[in-house]
């Protein structure tokens, strides 16, 4: 069988990363994503030479479309009205400023499903605020969570919220094709990122309203419940400062785990007094613990200890980098998860991906092509969508237009 | 209308690596049917707690019914309501798991569709390692980017990582329901934890993979709030943080800083040069740091989003009940309990035609006093 949503049409007006990710889902499970850029448009984050654009367009078709240009917006209105999906994470409006705003889209095409995923969604006084990822992290309570306890400045080390919002957007975009087939009828859906970020800290923010108890930062304790010893501790090799440090979690969820601990590190002395048998003696003595521990580790080989931790029964995991899950991670090898394009384009060189990490059974996702230049699939995507032949497409590219 | 899966029957069989992504569905008006022992399911050991109710437990249980079975007693009984479903999420700690056969059940109703979400997936040598949020996300590669040179690696608050894998499984449910209604065709569809993890890294990949050609090194160590772009970080203002950042136009900015008397030699021609963005960055950068530190944090914050920059104030917790923009937007939302309403999280998403709505958080019954209520025949 092919892919899962082989012949779903998704008209793609994201940019940066949120946006992007959610069709990028899409597209790795066989949805016709046309990607809508443009050369003015296409610097930064925007332009497919850059890596950023590289790693979260892939499996998508390039249209260009210049907005400013009305020949090309009354494409652009042609092809809203082709779609399944319409999708952006403009600010709020920039669409309606382009005439393919919710309400003329579906007039024309009211089995439209468009999604539009703004920083802070409609209305509100914060609706046309600037958002990036750290921004909704810093607002949504991520990066004041995330942290040792007396410290604002850290927070979550990469964009996650990003590409959660993705994922929520896709899962949305799949609810509603299923509504779809008893209403017949597309709907509009709004996304704040914003409000998909603070849904993180959804048990912490029931204890507020509930118990009037305000979450802090517990570095790597969990918040509520007892476990000990969990934490990072140094391994062998020792790093050039922060890079190439080893580091290795330890998690003991159970009086189990902390018994098998004691074994793999040769039951010390320090750890074997009777109040460390149950959790919450071992709570009452965390730094002890985490000394004692950090001493074990310092002189072992960190994937060899975790190999040990395993085998009897210690949760426990190698903290990886970037370049470990791509030279030292066995199941991400197994599986191929990270691997070159085949296709290599002259213009954007040799490209990577990682794989879908939804593995279906019956309808693989194994297609994975690179990402396209401006308007490289213009004949293709305009022939498809709108039946346009390739002699009036070049006929507009070479009067300055579809650029 | 009630929400967009109100045709859609699931069976929650979950652990704590995809209950979210079964709350996703449940919210959106599946009808689910989660089971758990006569004990009790032990994720309501899970706190925060209201009395002796689990905050945890309702939250992530939301907007479903709760049956109890005695295993393997009642196994027949609990087979004919897995055969009803028309999606099963598992997981391998989840209830009843290791007593199914699913593929007894999928030959029984090749409609059926089953996510198994694992830590590593169904073959390697890690496939039985034990991988609670903390070491999922170390070997995953989300905890070496989280934290500062004086700090460990830190993990995430919560329980992120599994809310990754959750929404996975979310979208590996509705991809397989979409299959099915296109085709009537059934399938198991495998979801890695460890695999969701690492395709949500951002700068991650890009770096080992790109490194050359953005003349930088392949792997960024862990360095507080610093983005990887160096151009967003958070300064301590008087009263707290502030995410900072002179992007998208540092121009703008740089007008700002001039207006305030702060702007230094930023003003030099030279900064205009290519070869001198690094370094404008970085001037750029350290202005601001000492700029921010006499300011408060949430009248810098609104000034600057008035000006289109987009900075953040570093809001804890304990004032995001009070936070303007959700008010506005009525966002909390109350799930009915048998005791009093508990407040929280309101949509992550908003339909216009088939809204979110969080169901009534109610109490377990025996399956086989419910069976009929559930209402669930076989579709012909």
């Amino acid at each position: 069988m092919s892919r899962p949503l082989e012949g779903v049409r998704v008209l793609d007006f994201t940019h940066v990363l949120a946006g992007p990710f959610a069709t990028r889902c899409l597209a790795d499970m066989g949805a016709d994503v046309v990607k809508i850029n443009s050369i003015k448009r296409a610097t930064g984050a925007n332009d497919p030479l850059h890596p950023y654009y590289l790693m979260w367009n892939r499996n998508k078709r390039a249209l260009a479309l210049d907005m400013t240009h009305d020949e090309d917006r009354q494409l652009c209105e042609r092809l809203c009205e082709q779609a399944d999906i319409v999708i952006d994470n403009f600010s709020v409006g920039v669409l309606d400023r382009w005439g393919i705003g919710f309400e003329k889209v579906r007039q024309k095409n009211p089995r439209v499903i468009y999604i539009q995923m703004s920083g802070m969604g409609e209305g509100g006084p914060w609706s046309n605020f600037v958002t990036y990822a750290p921004t909704i992290h810093a607002l949504s309570g991520l990066t004041y969570l995330t942290s040792v306890p007396g410290r604002e400045d850290i927070g979550i080390g990469f964009s996650y919220n990003d590409h959660q919002a993705g994922l929520h957007a896709a899962v949305a975009i799949l609810a509603a094709l299923e509504a779809r087939r008893s209403t017949g009828a597309g709907q509009h859906i709004d996304v704040s990122q914003f409000e998909v970020g603070v849904s993180f800290a959804g048990p912490s923010l029931m204890d507020l309203f509930a118990n009037g108890r305000a979450a802090e930062p517990t570095a790597n304790d969990l918040p509520y419940d007892d476990a000990c010893p969990h934490n990072c501790y140094q391994g062998l090799p020792k790093g050039d400062g922060t890079l190439g440090e080893r580091w290795i979690a330890i998690a003991c969820m159970t009086d189990a785990h902390w018994q098998a601990l004691k074994s793999v590190m040769g039951h010390p002395d320090w750890a074997s007094r009777a109040d460390f048998d149950s959790v919450a003696g071992r709570l009452e003595a965390r730094a002890e613990i985490d000394s004692g521990i950090a001493v074990f580790t310092s002189d072992c080989e960190v994937y060899d200890l975790m190999a040990r931790c395993q085998a009897a029964g210690v949760p426990a995991g190698v903290v990886q980098d970037g370049e470990d899950l791509n030279t030292r991670d066995p199941q991400l090898a197994l599986y191929q998860f990270l691997h070159k394009i085949e296709d290599v384009s002259p213009l954007l060189g040799q490209t990577w991906a990682d794989r879908l990490p939804i593995r279906f059974s019956q309808t693989p996702c194994d297609v994975y092509e690179r990402t396209k230049a401006v308007g490289e699939d213009n004949v293709s995507v305009l022939g498809d969508w709108l039946g346009m032949d390739e002699t009036a497409i070049r006929t507009a590219e070479s009067k300055g237009r579809l650029q | 209308m009630s929400g967009p899966l109100s045709n859609v029957r699931i069976i929650d069989l979950t652990d704590e690596k995809s209950i979210y992504g079964v709350k996703l569905l449940a919210d959106l008006g599946a009808d689910v049917v989660r089971p758990e022992p006569p004990t009790g399911d032990p994720l309501r050991d899970r706190g925060p707690f209201k009395g002796n109710q689990s905050l945890w437990h309702i939250f992530f249980g939301s907007s479903r019914r709760f049956v109890s079975i005695d295993l393997p007693t009642e196994q027949s009984l609990f087979h004919n309501l897995l055969t009803k479903a028309d999606l099963i999420i598992t997981g391998p700690e989840g209830f009843g798991v290791s007593e199914t056969d699913f593929d007894v059940l999928q030959a029984d109703n090749p409609e059926l569709i089953v996510v198994d979400v694992r830590s590593f997936g169904r073959e390697g040598p890690w496939k039985d390692y034990l991988a609670p949020d903390l070491v999922a996300g170390a070997l995953g590669g989300a905890v070496a980017t989280t934290g500062d040179a004086d700090t460990p690696p830190l993990k995430n608050y919560g329980e992120l990582n599994f809310m990754v894998s959750g929404a996975y499984a979310a979208i590996a449910g509705l991809a397989g329901l979409y299959v099915r209604r296109e085709k009537g065709a059934g399938q198991v569809v495998d979801v890695s934890v460890h695999e969701s993890i690492a395709s949500c890294l951002e700068h991650v990949l890009m770096f080992y993979w790109y490194h050359d050609r953005m003349m930088r090194e392949p792997v960024l160590p862990r360095r507080g709030s610093l983005h990887w772009s160096n151009a967003y970080v958070v300064f301590q203002a008087k009263d707290g943080g502030v995410m900072v950042t002179p992007t998208p136009d540092f121009d703008r900015q740089l007008a700002w800083l001039i207006e305030e008397g702060v702007q230094e030699d930023l003003i030099d021609p030279k900064y205009d040069l290519p070869e001198h963005l690094v370094e404008r960055i970085m001037k750029t950068m350290d202005i601001l740091k000492r700029w921010v530190a006499t300011k408060e944090a949430e009248p810098l914050f609104l000034e600057a989003q008035q000006r289109h920059s987009p900075y953040g104030w570093v809001i804890p917790l304990a004032q995001m009940a009070d936070n303007e923009q959700l008010r506005a937007r009525e966002w909390f939302a109350d799930t009915v309990t048998g005791a009093e309403p508990v407040k929280g999280p309101g949509a992550p998403y908003h339909f216009s035609e088939t809204p979110w709505a969080l169901g009534v958080y109610g109490d377990t019954h025996p399956l086989s006093e419910v069976m009929e209520d559930i209402g669930w025949e076989v579709r012909s």
